[in-house]
């Protein structure tokens, strides 16, 4: 039987969201689904190898920033580069830059981006994944 | 499903302790570990993570694998299922 598919349209750069994403990753990865991931505007900012590590933004409760971090890493929660890592290397992940958000952050080339980046690719290609998903997200 | 009692008397070809990782920790951990035994075999996941506790039984049905059950600790369970 065919491995079911997960297309996740990844547009936030905040880590309180891009660790939920790592979070579904692992969820998918246990259960070998096929996972690609389109990596949209403020998520390339994220992707961007000056960024990953150092972005420590948070998208909501943002009074409880402090409180959020410490809890993470009390529970040792992985960050989230390296969740990603380890769904890619537990199940078969793709990871597409939208070559306009890349644009928007000054990313032209894949090297400008960490290394879980597989590709630049087009709107296009996400429409044609998510088509055919059998879970289709927005983070 | 074993009852408790017969839980308590099952030993493991394989234990994983992965109390020490939140969810989906454990369950990655038993993904791992489950290349590590041979059909028939069973393992014991220890894990401190209520998630957890629901996520295995789900994992076990969707894979093939049998789920044994789990003994409730002080502060974490032991989940056994079968390959």
């Amino acid at each position: 039987m065919a491995n079911k598919k997960l297309t996740l349209a990844l547009y936030s750069g905040s880590v309180d969201k891009l660790t939920a994403a790592g979070v579904i990753l692992g969820g998918a990865a246990a259960e070998d689904m096929d996972v690609e991931i389109f990596v949209l505007l403020q998520a390339a900012f994220a992707f961007k190898k000056e960024n990953a590590m150092t972005n420590d933004r948070v998208a909501e409760l943002t009074d409880k920033k402090d409180e959020f971090l410490a809890a993470l890493k009390r529970l040792n929660t992985p960050h989230w580069t390296e969740a990603f890592k380890t769904a890619k290397e537990m199940t078969n992940v793709k990871i597409h830059i939208c070559g306009f958000a890349g644009k928007v952050w000054n990313g032209f080339k894949l090297d400008d981006f960490i290394d879980l980046a597989d590709d630049i690719c087009g709107i296009g290609e996400y429409i044609a994944s998510a088509e055919t998903a059998d879970v289709n997200l927005f983070i | 499903m074993l009852d408790v009692e017969s839980l308590q008397t099952v030993k493991a070809d394989k234990v994983i302790d992965a109390r020490g990782t939140s969810c989906p920790g454990p369950l990655l951990a038993a993904k791992k570990a489950i290349g590590e035994i041979s059909d028939g075999q069973t393992m014991e996941v220890l894990s401190a993570d209520e998630g957890t506790r629901r996520d295995i039984p789900k994992w076990c049905e969707k894979k093939g694998y049998q789920y044994l059950g789990t003994l409730e600790e002080s502060g974490y369970f032991r989940i056994f299922l079968k390959k």
